[in-house]
């Protein structure tokens, strides 16, 4: 006996409707939405309750009032009185700040680390994977924390600093280097350096020509690279050197002058960089090492030598594979800058989502504004994501 | 053929040239293979001779092991040596925080429980895995609940605890069974009572009286087994650690399954709407979750309604976690194959059968190990709980040189704990390698 | 019979082997940490002449060629390629490879490039060529090869046959005097075999000396001067092929042959 086809029983009185997909379908999505509503009306009912309970209005007019706190350290002018709004800027500029140093020392230790992952040296090799499971197992905000109370606090006084040259200087109360005072002139100098580059990415591309019809290869990077270097030197030194450095000194019992940075500025940028560093060191070995034998030895029998193999083979196939997570982790350094909170760095959730939250108590609007920072933050790096993997993937069929 | 035919008898090998094996090979290839590896060889070998050395004088052979203060300790040797004694009369507290002494047997018991609970996932010829899995990830938290806070329920709160304690014997039984006969505990009780050969609904009958009965006994077990309160203040160290990540990562399992099929499936309003969950969760840090919900958790509920710190930081720990967890599974689904799930259309099954029974148990399979990489980063990120004051491992770490007897002992017991972290995120990190290579010659056959 | 398989080929081609020796390997010892590898290989190799490595997996052929372009280091004995030793001077190891084409197993084309890149990549780095005279000679060989339609495609978009067919474009590029080929169609669907096998029957009709490591027994009875049979790091024998597939002389080498021509 053949059984009737499913779909040719007749979709009949209430059942029968329900189980038509399109009818589930929205069924579906309504009670979805009705849900969500409900629960944010809840939410949005209990919160009014509560602020009318306190007494308490929501709304950003908080951000001109004057703020009346002062912040240890700033990037960008700021002074007690100035508004809410200012120190958002302040926060923001400062988790800035240490996003951008420390991710530019992460790259350049995770760089080492993973090549020294990589060494033929079998010493070398176990140091380094030492190095990254202990910093890679353990919490970043005890090594934050340690890096703060065991070293940088540690240090001796300023009348017994550690410097170099009497022209940085490192003590438990920061960091000390000579700021920069540019003399008449200066701007020939930064001219010459901006004529060098140009003159670099001009004789790149010469070279690459060159190549292209006689076969000749140019050394352009070096020599480029030498121009940048020496040129706006020589300016430099022709002009008499129109470039003054304001020196911390030693006065009573504090370095005056210069640049300086807090000790919990240093923790967090070591930490921060040194926990980075393994990640990245991974992302450099996997990558290198996803390039698989079999490319060296066909470069190898077409006699390629090494340094070309490493910059037209190697380098452009493994890059794919570490740019994408090393780019994630960048956006890791920006989230996890935000532990400074456990060692006083004044960033952004230091300053706002915490001083700021507990004087002026406008909860919904500062962690709005925090949430929207890092939503914005993390949106940007995965729309750049997404165009280089777009650029960069392999073409397969 | 009529050729003399000749024997090809093969050389014998010989062995390879001197110095190319053995410990002097092995040397000559991995640390002085050139004049540059010679160089690093020896930098390297002085580098980790220092460091070795330094931490070795400080952490044992400097150190001073009894004590009464840190006073005491700075008289013998100075800075030179650790202080140890000072983190042996906090052991305890590292461990259990301010949990009371004569109750602290129930935290042990609450885990040995656990490890009771896994231990037969491990086991060979265990045929319920499944089921003892879902129950150590679904119903073990309310008997740890019981457990830890003690205390008076409610009756449909302790006929939950009853339910777990129940399923507790049950997945003993089931393992023992199971190992020992090969057959299921059903089967066997069924064939112990005679009704082996009895027909189906008898033996649905038999068996769900005996599952009734079963949790009445549990449930007088529950109601006349009382235990003290211990409210979560006092809850810290290691304990309060485990509890926060365990919690943490149990939740976000199921919820991070639902949001990524949410985000997966066709309905418009419900991908987008988990969609903007995950990514909004995963783009924040956690600190800031941890803050929103300390400070805007009381606002969002009735007035009048308080809710405990532990509470908060929970609820945003398993939130975060959900969000990353949703986007592990949502990589574990895009790892199936299209034509698994084209054969479980093909066989009829609906979509949520399919998902459960084909989808989902391959893909689960296969994320395992960044489960566990997953589970290690929320311990790891559990330490942010310090930061909104609750006297988690860390806390507790700095706690110690608070108490006045040891003033400003502070290395030592980061020191310890810092150990503490690094051992259980290596074993577990390790444990996750060799899972993945298990998986991995697993699949290619 | 793989014989059959080539049939519009004819039916062998003709030696013009010289007699001037090009490769020559004595007493070559090579081990794999404990494991002896190569057992004291005496092989010369004259001008022109075409020669087919045999044997079961692990008996040494691959590494025996792989040798001879320094890919593998070879620990005792002597290795002479026109007249270059190998030996630990770097100019000598890149005269031979400058001198050597290889072609892999597994293709190893770069798949970042396309296949005209592929091909003009060493010629343009290595011999210093201008790009468009590089291109042309590329093009040559790609129509020589018969996919000149695909040069601008990446790899990965290619079949197999056609990527083992770039392969040999890009190795031929370099205009070597000697091609190794390390089993190039093991990796390849029967029906693809053919194309890359036709390529390499032409190329050794017009004269390239070839070592090539293959089970095609057929392609050994139409091109090659020279069969060797390998086992256990040794040559058991070598012979014309004549003689090598209808009178073996040793009860391995007939083993061997009743294994891999049983179907």
């Amino acid at each position: 006996m053949l059984a009737l086809p499913r779909s040719s029983r007749r979709a009949g009185g209430l059942i029968g409707w329900l189980n038509n997909a399109h009818v589930r379908a929205i069924l579906y999505q309504v009670l979805t939405a009705a849900a969500i509503v409900l629960l944010g009306w809840y939410l949005v009912h209990n919160t009014v309750a509560n602020l009318d309970a306190r007494g308490m209005s929501v709304g950003f007019g908080f951000l001109d009032a004057s703020a009346g706190f002062g912040i240890s350290f700033t990037l960008i002018p700021y002074q007690e009185g100035d508004t809410y709004s200012r120190v958002f800027l302040v926060g923001i500029a400062n988790t800035l700040l240490v996003a951008i140093i420390s991710i530019i020392l992460a790259t350049v230790l995770g760089l080492i680390i993973g090549l020294a992952r990589l060494s033929d040296n079998w010493l070398i090799r176990t140091l380094s994977r030492t190095y990254i499971e202990i910093l890679r197992n353990t919490p970043l905000l005890l090594q934050i924390i340690a890096w703060f109370f065991g070293v940088f606090n540690l240090l001796p006084r300023p009348r017994d600093s550690l410097s170099w040259l009497d022209v940085f200087a490192l003590n438990n109360r920061g960091f000390y280097m000579p700021a920069p005072l540019p003399g008449p002139g200066f701007e020939f100098v930064i001219a010459a350096f901006v004529l060098a580059v140009a003159f670099a990415v001009g004789l790149k591309r010469w070279a690459h020509r060159r190549q292209d019809a006689t076969g000749q290869i140019f050394p352009a990077l070096p020599v480029g690279f030498a121009a940048i270097v020496f040129v706006p030197l020589a300016v430099f030194w022709v002009l008499g050197a129109p470039l003054a450095w304001e020196m911390p000194e030693l006065r009573g019992f504090n370095y005056q002058g210069g640049l300086s940075v807090p000790p919990s500025f240093c923790a967090l940028v070591v930490a921060l960089s040194v926990y980075t560093s393994c990640f990245i060191a991974e992302n450099v070995r996997s990558g290198i090492q996803s390039v698989s034998k079999g490319q060296h030895e066909a470069a190898a029998s077409l006699n390629l030598k090494p340094s070309w193999t490493m910059r037209l083979i190697i380098l452009p196939q493994a890059l794919r594979v570490i740019i994408p997570p090393t780019i994630s982790q960048y956006l890791n350094v920006t989230k996890n800058s935000s532990l400074a909170i456990a060692i006083g760095f004044p960033d952004l959730v230091s300053v706002w989502m915490n001083t700021s939250l507990n004087q002026s108590g406008q909860a919904i609007p500062i962690v709005a504004m925090t949430m929207a920072f890092y939503c914005a933050a993390s949106l940007t790096v995965s729309l750049i994501m997404n165009q280089y993997n777009r650029r960069v993937m392999l073409k397969e069929r | 053929m009529s050729e003399p035919e000749l024997v090809f008898r093969p050389k014998p090998a010989r062995p390879a040239p001197a110095g190319t094996l053995g410990v002097i090979g092995w040397v000559r290839h991995n640390l002085f293979s050139s004049p540059a590896n010679v160089l690093l060889t020896v930098l390297g070998a002085y580098a980790a001779y220092v460091v070795v050395s330094a931490v070795l004088d400080w952490a044992v052979f400097n150190a001073v092991w009894e004590a009464d203060s840190r006073r005491e300790c700075l008289d013998m040797v100075g800075r030179s040596g650790a202080c140890w004694p000072g983190v042996a009369a906090w052991f305890w507290n590292l461990i259990y925080g301010l949990y009371p002494k004569d109750e602290v047997w129930r935290i042990n018991l609450g885990f040995l429980v656990l490890v009771a609970w896994v231990v037969p996932l491990w086991l060979e010829r265990v045929r319920s895995k499944v089921a003892i899995g879902l129950s150590a990830v679904l119903v073990y938290p309310f008997l740890a609940s019981y457990f830890f806070l003690g205390g008076e329920k409610g009756l449909i709160w302790s006929l939950l605890i009853a339910f777990s304690l129940l399923t507790f014997v049950w997945v003993l039984a089931t393992s023992v069974v199971e190992r020992r006969t090969g057959r299921t505990l059903a089967e066997t009780l069924l064939a112990r009572v005679g009704a082996a050969d009895a027909d189906p609904a008898h033996q649905r009958r038999v068996l769900l009286w005996s599952a009734l009965a079963a949790l009445v006994v549990a449930y007088a077990v529950v109601w006349l087994w009382r235990l003290p309160e211990t409210p979560t203040n006092d809850w810290g160290g290691l304990f309060l650690t485990l509890v926060i990540s365990g919690i943490g990562i149990t939740f976000s399992l199921p919820a991070g399954v639902l949001l990524a099929l949410g985000r997966r499936c066709d309905l418009p309003v419900i991908s987008v709407f988990c969609t903007v969950f995950i990514e909004l969760f995963r783009s924040v840090p956690l600190i800031t979750i941890l803050f929103m919900f300390t400070t805007m958790l009381p606002l969002f509920l009735p007035v009048g309604v308080e809710v405990d710190l532990l509470v908060r930081a929970i609820v945003a720990v398993c939130l975060f976690a959900s969000a990353y967890m949703a986007e592990i599974v949502r990589g574990g689904l895009q790892a199936i194959p299209r034509g698994q799930y084209e054969a479980a259309a093909a066989m009829g099954l609906g979509y949520w059968r399919s998902t459960a029974l084909i989808i989902m148990p391959q893909a689960l399979k296969i994320m395992i190990p960044t489960i566990v990489g997953q589970f290690i980063g929320l311990f790891k990120d559990t330490t942010l709980v310090s930061i909104i004051g609750l006297f988690d491992l860390l806390n507790m770490a700095r706690a110690v040189g608070e108490d006045t007897r040891w003033l400003g002992l502070f290395i030592e017991p980061f020191f310890f704990v810092t150990l503490l972290y690094f051992v259980f995120c290596f074993a577990m990190s390790q444990y996750s390698i060799s899972l993945e290579r298990k998986l991995d010659t697993g699949h290619r056959r | 019979m793989e014989g059959e398989t080539l049939d519009q080929a004819p039916a062998h081609v003709a030696s013009a082997a010289s007699q001037e020796r090009i490769i020559e390997m004595a007493g070559v010892n090579k081990w794999f940490g404990q494991f002896h590898v190569l057992k004291d290989i005496d092989l010369t190799v004259r001008q022109r002449e075409r020669i087919v490595i045999c044997g079961p997996s692990g008996s040494g052929k691959s590494t025996l060629i792989r040798c001879i372009n320094h890919l593998e280091q070879h620990q005792e004995g002597q290795i002479v390629v026109d007249g270059n030793e190998l030996n630990a001077d770097v100019r000598n190891i890149d005269a031979i490879r400058s001198e050597v084409g290889m072609v892999f197993q597994q293709f190893n084309l770069f798949p970042h490039l396309t296949v005209l890149e592929n091909c003009t990549l060493a010629p343009i780095w290595v011999k210093k060529l201008p790009k468009a005279e590089a291109e042309d000679i590329a093009m040559g060989l790609l129509e020589r090869v018969r996919i000149p339609e695909q040069a601008q495609k990446y790899p990965l978009q290619l079949s197999g046959g056609q990527q083992q067919r770039v392969a040999i474009a890009r190795a031929l590029c370099m205009r070597p005097k000697i091609m190794l080929f390390d089993e190039p169609t093991s990796a390849l669907d029967p029906e693809m075999i053919k194309e890359v096998l036709d390529v390499m029957v032409e190329l050794a009709r017009e004269g390239m000396t070839m070592l090539v490591v293959t089970h095609e027994m057929g392609f050994a009875r139409m091109v090659a001067d020279r069969v060797i049979f390998m086992d256990q790091g040794e040559i058991v024998e070598q012979a014309d092929p004549e003689t090598f597939f209808n009178h073996p002389q040793y009860d391995r080498t007939k083993l061997f042959l009743s294994q891999i021509l049983a179907h």
